[in-house]
């Protein structure tokens, strides 16, 4: 048992904020200093929460929200809310979610799902899951897609997901799925597993279906090579992404062979949504908003905002020329299904990036200097 | 640019074909007799050359340079000079450059100081007559010059100290009539590199109060097992060594939160290297030659299932060199070095999809060195070719750059010289840069660096006090800087020439010496702004200001030296926000040391104390160093 390190001491600085019972009209997150950045709107929703995913081993992932009544933008508010949980939110952020009040912050690197309260940040559950990628809820579990262990180049390893209680926070079962399993969903009291293998020779092709009464591996659907991401569309089907395929032709040119493509899967049948290059996407009211690079196949560079409606009918609109041009590289999306407003999350890889909020026409509304690579989003 | 070239070299060799044989070999010995070179370089102490541990060790000193130390008897540590990267400087052992091609970069934790006769830092070039060519290919160049026996001898070390040290160490010398001495020298270090280090933050809350946390850690998996082990040849006029190194070291990574259950980092890495090289003069030639092998094995562990068997990787270069240099002085004032290399490089992996590249490399250079009263002045033109193999069909890259300097040098009264230099140099992408399956980029061009400098020295001698001083002031320019960042798909990253660097800076020196104590001061500013776009600041890692002191005294016998280093703000990322920024820190060492008179053979004893204060601070971002720690050594001669 090598321990992450031997824990000889630890003291507390000072003592935490005083008072520690719960306000229920107003979040002790009220003083957190912000920057103004949007006039303030009412709106049944308070806070637009972002986790920048943060570089690999730089334990930098922090979580960041836009308070939508006063139109604020605060950094950092998990550790300016916990400032004595040591190296705070840890390393490597891969998913954020929504549950009866509390944010679920899925921690690669450091291998934890944290749970906290969304009404003012405070750290209630620290749960070890090894390599742990996304996150999906039903009403009394959380289901968390892992690498397991995986290494690149090594053996071939079998991805797990854990089944977590949502209220004694403990693991209380986990299930094989394919090798790095990404994202993941549940339809109709089926929980869907996007297989990648991106670790393997040969990528994974397939979602594992698991059957949420049971929790055994019921079966799978081949979608297409090397899955990412999957979301429900709220109508009894399904979105799944793809990380594309490459290769090194004879003179060491890396080609890309398929696009990053979407595919929409309805009672085990899989359609492809045509000319859509997809790196993020967001599902909302039985449509997907999606960003992409419309030219990966030629190497050039050409985001696309690609609005899919349930018909499958494709919206394209290039950044060039709008106000999404502002967008360098789209690393997340969000859409509010109260307004229409779209939340782009900009990331920089070596520095600070920025979220950008445009209205339901794609005009700016306004932009937020973020944390490490801002990815993941959700409403509260 | 050939033409150029061309031109160039014809010019150079013209007045050589028409001198006369005689007064030409006449000329050339008493030129490489004397004084050798134009500029001196910066030197370590000798004393600070005998009591550091490593190379990187005793080169901290200099000013200008940043060493990248990732903590601890095992972790990297490499140069940085003036802001250029580490890539940019050639480490040349004997005058045959130490070659990293799978990643340009030159552990100096790996070399000893015991056995060298000095360490000397040229910013731009060497300006030496008899040269190799490759000597004129870096931005600047750090020489390690091994020294030769004196008489039979023997001396036995053992250092031991903190984090589990102990080091024992055999030279042995030996002189075979009045011209040729051998001598053979072996290390093992054994360290299990564990130390304690904080980790903590502080903030202040909104209603003013402080909160914050402090928790003390062990560093683990940082040990360290290596054999060094030289042999060395040295005859009238030749030097022959065989050096051969092998370890075996865990890799500790950087600190970050890790679920309780799971261990930071299992990785480990092993090293085999071993080089044959020699060096031979005739009077106006200089013959040198290297065959190396170099063997490197990484183990990468599931850092959260142990259950899972490790991927093992396995990485193995082979190299060969030769170079033939020469040197003409058609006149008293004005001389002609000539010098061509060649090499030829292998890298074997067991990676997934690997190209196996080959690589043949040439070089020519012509440098020309006249002298007019109290100015001197030196024009050297490197060309520099190298084809690339790879692939299973064989495919190729060629690339060729030209290396253009100018030295000068003005000596208008005794104790006062002015120098200035100017040079265009280049750093090629390393084979990791070119090769690495899914992230190389076979494309990559050299990185180009723009360097000019001016200095001014000064030394005065009254009585028994020394008093000298030096100030140096540069602007340098990197570009096409190789660097990662995401393809058209944004799951694929890749190697490009993207970086623009531009270093404006200053080392400045003082140095006050006495027969028993001296005082070394040095101060160093340096702004290196990141153009590549406009909200860039000062790139990772550079601080502005930096320096340090070193107080030495001796007194029959005895030895002590205090050595404090500072460095002040530097961030992880250009952008230069406060989420970036690594703290200022300042550390001070002291050591001590004794010369014991035995009956037969001298005992010396030195015990060095690092880091008095305790002081935490990182290099390396999320790579804490060590706290205090203590190192003893004990040398017998006899």
């Amino acid at each position: 048992m090598k321990k992450i390190a031997l824990l000889a001491f630890s003291m507390a600085l000072a003592a935490t904020v005083a008072g520690c019972h719960k306000d229920e009209t107003t979040s002790k997150d009220r003083d957190l200093a912000g920057v103004n950045v949007a006039v303030g709107e009412s709106s049944r929703y308070s806070k637009l929460f972002v986790l920048n995913e943060g570089a690999w081993q730089k334990n930098n992932a922090t979580l960041d929200f836009f308070r939508i009544g006063d139109g604020n933008y605060v950094s950092d508010a998990f550790s300016q809310m916990n400032p004595t949980v040591t190296q705070g939110l840890g390393d490597t952020g891969n998913d954020l979610a929504l549950h009866d009040g509390e944010l679920w912050i899925v921690m690669n690197g450091s291998g934890m799902v944290h749970v906290v309260d969304a009404f003012d940040e405070e750290l209630e559950a620290s749960i070890a899951v090894p390599d742990p990628r996304y996150i999906a809820f039903d009403d009394d579990y959380a289901y968390v897609s892992s690498y397991a262990g995986a290494v690149y180049g090594g053996e071939p390893t079998k991805g797990k997901v854990y089944k977590i209680d949502v209220d004694s926070y403990q693991i209380i079962g986990s299930v094989e799925v394919g090798c790095q399993p990404e994202g993941l969903d549940i339809v109709d009291g089926n929980l869907y597993v996007a297989n990648s293998g991106g670790y393997n020779p040969v990528h994974e092709k397939t979602v594992s279906v698991i059957d949420l009464d049971s929790f055994k591996v019921v079966g799978s659907v081949e979608v297409a090579s090397n899955l990412k991401g999957l979301k429900a569309d709220g109508l009894g089907s399904y979105w799944v992404s793809t990380y594309g395929e490459g290769r090194y032709d004879a003179s060491w040119n890396y080609i890309q062979t398929e696009a990053c493509s979407l595919h929409r899967v309805r009672s085990g049948k899989v359609t492809t949504v045509a000319g859509v290059h997809i790196s993020c996407m967001d599902a909302c009211d039985g449509n997907l908003w999606a960003i992409g690079n419309d030219r990966e196949l030629e190497g050039g560079h050409v985001l696309t905002l690609y609005q899919v409606s349930h018909d499958l009918s494709v919206k394209k609109t290039e950044f060039g020329g709008t106000d999404l041009s502002r967008v360098n590289n789209p690393y997340g999306i969000l859409v509010n299904p109260e307004n229409g407003d779209l939340y782009i999350a900009d990331a920089s890889y070596t520095d600070a990036g920025k979220v950008h909020c445009f209205d339901k026409n794609l005009k700016h509304k306004w932009t937020a200097t973020a944390g490490m690579l801002p990815a993941h989003m959700v409403l509260y | 640019m050939r033409k150029a070239l061309l031109i160039f070299l014809l010019c150079c060799l013209a007045p050589g074909l028409k001198a006369q044989p005689d007064t030409l070999r006449s000329a050339v010995i008493s030129a490489v007799q004397g004084r050798g070179e134009l500029l001196p370089g910066d030197t370590i102490p000798a004393g600070l050359l005998q009591r550091a541990v490593s190379v990187a060790d005793a080169v901290r000193t200099f000013g200008g340079v940043q060493i990248r130390d990732y903590g601890g008897v095992g972790g990297l540590k490499t140069i940085n000079v003036r802001s250029l990267g580490s890539e940019h400087t050639g480490v040349f052992l004997d005058g045959i450059r130490i070659d990293n091609t799978q990643n340009m970069q030159v552990d100096l934790g790996r070399y000893a100081t015991d056995g060298l006769a000095g360490i000397r830092l040229y910013q731009g070039q060497k300006a030496g007559y008899l040269q190799s060519a490759k000597e004129y290919g870096n931005a600047n160049a750090l020489y390690l010059t091994s020294a030769r026996p004196e008489k039979n001898g023997m001396t036995l070390r053992f250092r031991t100290g903190s984090f589990g040290t102990y080091a024992p160490a055999l030279t042995v010398d030996r002189r075979f009539g009045s011209r040729i001495s051998l001598r053979a020298q072996a290390e093992y270090t054994a360290s299990d590199g564990r130390y304690p280090f904080h980790v903590s933050d502080s903030r202040t809350l909104p209603d003013g109060t402080h909160a914050g946390y402090d928790t003390v850690m062990t560093r683990q998996n940082g040990d360290l097992h290596s054999l060094r082990a030289a042999l060395h040849l040295f005859g009238p006029g030749w030097h022959v060594q065989a050096w051969g190194y092998g370890s075996g070291r865990g890799l500790p990574g950087p600190v970050y939160k890790r679920a309780g259950t799971y261990p930071l980092s299992r990785d480990r890495q092993d090293d085999r290297n071993f080089f044959l090289q020699g060096e031979w003069t005739a009077g106006p030639i200089r013959l040198k030659g290297k065959l190396s092998h170099d063997a490197l094995r990484f183990t990468d562990h599931s850092e959260t299932n142990p259950d899972l068997a490790p991927a093992v990787f396995n990485y193995a270069t082979d190299q060969a060199y030769l170079s033939a240099a020469g040197l003409l002085e058609p006149l008293p004032w004005w001389k002609i070095s000539l010098a061509a290399d060649l090499q030829a490089t292998y890298m074997d992996a067991d990676l997934r999809d690997f190209v196996y590249p080959f690589r043949l490399s040439g070089w020519l250079a012509a440098a020309q060195h006249v002298t007019a009263g109290p100015l001197q002045a030196s024009a050297s033109l490197l060309y520099e070719a190298h084809l690339d193999r790879f692939g299973t069909l064989g495919d190729s890259r060629f690339r060729d750059v030209l290396s253009p300097a100018l030295i000068l040098r003005y000596d208008p009264a005794a104790g006062w010289t002015f120098s200035a230099f100017a040079k265009r140099s280049w750093r090629l992408p390393s084979f990791n840069d070119l090769y690495y399956t899914n992230v190389g980029s076979a494309n990559l061009r050299p990185e180009d660096a723009w360097q000019a400098g001016l200095d001014v020295s000064w030394s005065r001698t009254a009585g028994p006090w020394r008093f000298e001083a030096k100030a140096e002031g540069y602007v340098n320019r990197i570009r096409d800087k190789i660097i990662a960042v995401p393809t058209a798909s944004q799951f694929r990253w890749s190697m490009y020439n993207i970086g623009d660097v531009r270093i404006l800076g200053s080392d400045l020196r003082a140095v006050i010496r006495h027969e028993y104590i001296s005082l070394d001061l040095r101060y160093t500013f340096q702004q290196a702004r990141d153009h590549t776009a406009a909200d860039k600041g000062q790139v990772p890692y550079i601080p502005i200001h930096s320096g340090s002191a070193t107080l030495s005294g001796t007194w029959h016998g005895w030895t002590a030296d205090l050595t404090i280093f500072a460095t002040g703000e530097r961030f992880t990322a250009s952008s230069n926000l406060p989420m970036f920024r690594l703290v200022p820190w300042l550390t001070a060492d002291a050591d001590f040391g004794k010369r014991l008179p035995l009956k037969t053979g001298e005992l010396t004893v030195r015990l060095s104390l690092r880091n008095l204060t305790g002081e935490q601070y990182e290099i390396v971002d999320r790579y804490p160093m060590p706290g205090r720690n203590v190192l003893l050594t004990l040398d017998y001669s006899f």
